[in-house]
């Protein structure tokens, strides 16, 4: 017997997934421990994958199963593993000290995830556009809420290591909206942004070890010797 | 078949000095990749003159008047850098620099200039890959590639101040880039209804340009203000300008003058080919707005910061974010003078700047600082070549005439007095002035003037070679322009403006 997915339910589904990773995305927000951050931005990824994964077997588009498996192995797995080494091998233990305090970092994250569903209202007409694009705008408001709370967090943390993991869950919204308004973009360009992401991710790593080992430390805000 | 030579011969560059040994192999392998790529790139704007746009592997690659101009110059950028690069280096070698870095670091000298000589043409080739790709997406994923490639050539030396000036540059470049592929996204999507496929060729520019009335008009308006922010942030416009100076003054000469030039050029490059969607889609008046704005507060912001400036590297970055913010501003201008105004500040540009950054290099190896307060003048006795170099350049700089940069200020002035855009261009003229002078107190104070107990400089003749050369070239270009170059240019503008 043929099984004909039903679109209603995959829609569900990845409705659910995403305010999964919405939630993961403000738990980092409340985070003090680099490690638990890290394992957050793993699950988060891991969870990507699988909205991806969904989407592919919903609309039967192949080449976002590659795009998935991808972005588990290099986010949810590769990635994390690095950032842990990395974490082992400068020896850190103190908890990141965030600039605003959690209850209203929380806060402020709520207040981005609203105006991430403003955004994405503003600009998404599913009735224009053709009938497979038409995923539920929750999606799209999430993938602009993670893109924000991503932003936050690197501006609200002074860890090199966590201004690092906010632009990656930061480029995780991009992923997010790329594959919820266009089903992902064509596999030849998702391979060339996961390969620089890859290497971005390292270098970064070099720069943080570097910094690690110059200054005694990973607070960004000891770096302020270059001034007019 | 051109279009892949060009790929492919940075990208052998690279790879290969990192299996060499000695310092001179690997500088010539730099020079000899860079002078086959000028070749290259001349015959590729002989071919695009000759019979209009080349394209290869089903428009995978394509390359018209405007990616033509920017390979010629990215070329030209590459090898004036790689020839002063040779002296550069074996000055700081012999100077004992690159051994206090191995201390840093934990390298040794060759190791450092391996380092060098290998991660040059990878810069190269993403250049090369951003002016040649078709598709959006492989677009960003180049300029993303060029931003990496000098992330470790702002680190080099390894210093406290480098690894702070990298980490800005790594940082903010990577959330602004990341804007910039948020606006590639939305600029797919918006097109995905009226092209409606998801095969590679629905975010070829090619195709796009073709169609790109019917994109849907609130997606690319969010999308062009993501991508003005993303981009504008690679090409150093204000408010995203704060890693400039940082970086340019801890990277090593030849490569900040290739960060000044080619990577500019390259983000502003990508601007362009949005831009032209946008006006396409949503008129030309949505993004001439924020264009005039972004360029005149860059224009603006580099002032005082070029009046008060104590220290010349940084004063050369602010003049880079200053001359990104007027072609930015001409940009916006737009219409036929506008845009040629941008285009030919861009070759001004990046045939000029390179000479100030090297004039300012030999100095500050020279003198061992960076500070104006440290140099007491009379550089023009202990080096004349250099010091009287300085003094043209920075007249040509500002924008004085008989210099090139007069010409195109001046297109610019007039596009935007086309425009009736009176208030603007009165700023405009007057943040040019207030430049000029505050420059030329500066230099004037650095090159002129006695200074007895200063010894004479010893001058590596590669240095001399590169320095005299581009000086030569620079004056010639003031009075003539060569015809196909200005054909060249001509061809791009007919892109940007009707297309």
């Amino acid at each position: 017997m043929h099984f004909v997915p039903n679109p209603e339910l995959g829609n569900r589904i990845i409705t659910l997934m995403a305010a999964l990773v919405l939630v993961l995305q403000i738990a980092t927000v409340g985070q003090r421990g680099i490690l638990s951050s890290i394992r957050i931005f793993a699950v988060q990824s891991f969870l990507l994958g699988a909205i991806a994964a969904v989407i592919a077997y919903f609309n039967q588009a192949s080449h976002i199963y590659i795009a998935a498996l991808l972005i588990v192995f290099l986010k949810a797995g590769l990635l994390p593993r690095l950032l842990e080494r990395l974490v082992e091998r400068i020896g850190i233990r103190r908890e990141i000290e965030p600039l605003i305090n959690v209850p209203l970092s929380i806060l402020i994250s709520g207040g981005l995830t609203l105006l991430g569903y403003v955004v994405a209202e503003s600009f998404y007409h599913p009735e224009e556009t053709s009938a497979r694009a038409a995923l539920g705008h929750n999606t799209l408001a999430v993938a602009i809420a993670l893109f924000l709370i991503g932003f936050f967090v690197m501006v609200n943390r002074r860890k090199a290591l966590t201004q690092v993991l906010g632009l990656l869950s930061l480029e995780n919204g991009l992923f997010l909206a790329a594959i919820s308004l266009t089903y992902g973009m064509p596999l030849m360009v998702e391979l060339g942004i996961f390969f620089d992401v890859l290497v971005a991710v390292m270098i970064l790593g070099i720069l943080v070890f570097r910094i690690g080992e110059t200054f005694d430390s990973m607070d960004v805000s000891k770096l302020r010797k270059l001034r007019e | 078949m051109i279009l892949l030579c060009l790929l492919i011969v940075p990208l052998a560059a690279g790879p290969l000095a990192f299996f060499l040994r000695r310092r001179r192999v690997m500088e010539l392998v730099n020079l000899a990749a860079f002078a086959i790529l000028l070749g290259l790139a001349a015959a590729l704007v002989a071919q695009v003159l000759r019979s209009g746009p080349v394209s290869l592997w089903d428009g995978f690659f394509y390359a018209d008047a405007l990616s033509a101009l920017v390979v010629l110059l990215s070329a030209f950028v590459s090898l004036v850098c790689s020839i002063y690069a040779v002296g550069y280096f074996r000055h700081e070698e012999r100077s004992g620099v690159l051994q206090e870095a191995e201390e840093v670091g934990g390298r040794f000298a060759v190791d450092k200039l391996r380092e060098y000589y290998a991660l040059m043409p990878l810069l190269v080739f993403a250049m090369m890959l951003v002016a040649l790709a078709n598709n959006l997406g492989i677009l960003w994923v180049a300029v993303e590639g060029t931003t990496l490639a000098s992330v470790f050539l702002v680190m080099f030396y390894g210093r406290e101040t480098s690894l702070e000036a990298a980490w800005k540059y790594a940082i903010i470049g990577g959330v602004g880039l990341s804007m910039a592929l948020f606006g590639t996204i939305l600029t797919y999507y918006s097109a995905y209804g009226a092209l409606g496929t998801d095969t590679l060729a629905g975010l070829n520019w090619s195709v796009l340009a073709g169609n790109a009335a019917q994109f849907d008009k609130p997606t690319m308006r969010l999308a062009f203000i993501l991508i003005l922010l993303g981009y504008g942030t690679k090409a150093g416009i204000a408010p995203m300008h704060t890693w400039k100076p940082d970086a340019y003054s801890e990277a090593p000469i030849p490569g900040a003058a290739m960060l000044a030039t080619g990577v500019l050029n390259c983000a502003l490059y990508a601007l362009v080919r949005f831009y032209i969607l946008s006006s396409k889609c949503l008129g030309p008046q949505f993004g001439s707005r924020l264009l005039i704005l972004f360029g005149l507060l860059s224009m603006g912001v580099a002032v005082p910061f070029i009046l008060v400036q104590r220290n010349f590297r940084r004063l050369l970055a602010y003049s880079s974010i200053d001359h990104s913010g007027i072609m930015v501003l001409a940009l916006g201008f737009g219409g036929p003078l506008g845009i040629l105004g941008m285009l030919l500040h861009m070759t001004f540009h990046s045939v000029t700047k390179p000479l100030l950054f090297f004039c300012a290099g030999n100095v500050q190896q020279h003198l061992k600082t960076d500070l104006f307060q440290k140099a007491k003048g009379g550089l023009i006795h202990s080096m004349p070549l250099t010091g009287a170099a300085f003094l043209m350049v920075t007249l040509a700089v500002t924008g004085s005439p008989p210099f090139s940069f007069f010409q195109s200020e001046f297109t610019v002035l007039q596009a935007g007095f086309a425009r009736d855009y009176f208030v603007l261009a009165i700023f405009f003229v007057s943040f040019l002035v207030l430049i000029f002078s505050g420059f030329l107190v500066h230099i004037t104070g650095l090159v002129l003037g006695e200074n007895p107990g200063l010894p004479a400089a010893d001058m590596c003749r590669w240095k001399e070679y590169s320095v005299a050369g581009l000086a030569v070239v620079i004056v010639v270009m003031g009075f003539w322009i060569p015809a196909p170059l200005f054909r060249l240019i001509k061809g791009a503008v007919g892109i940007v403006v009707g297309g």
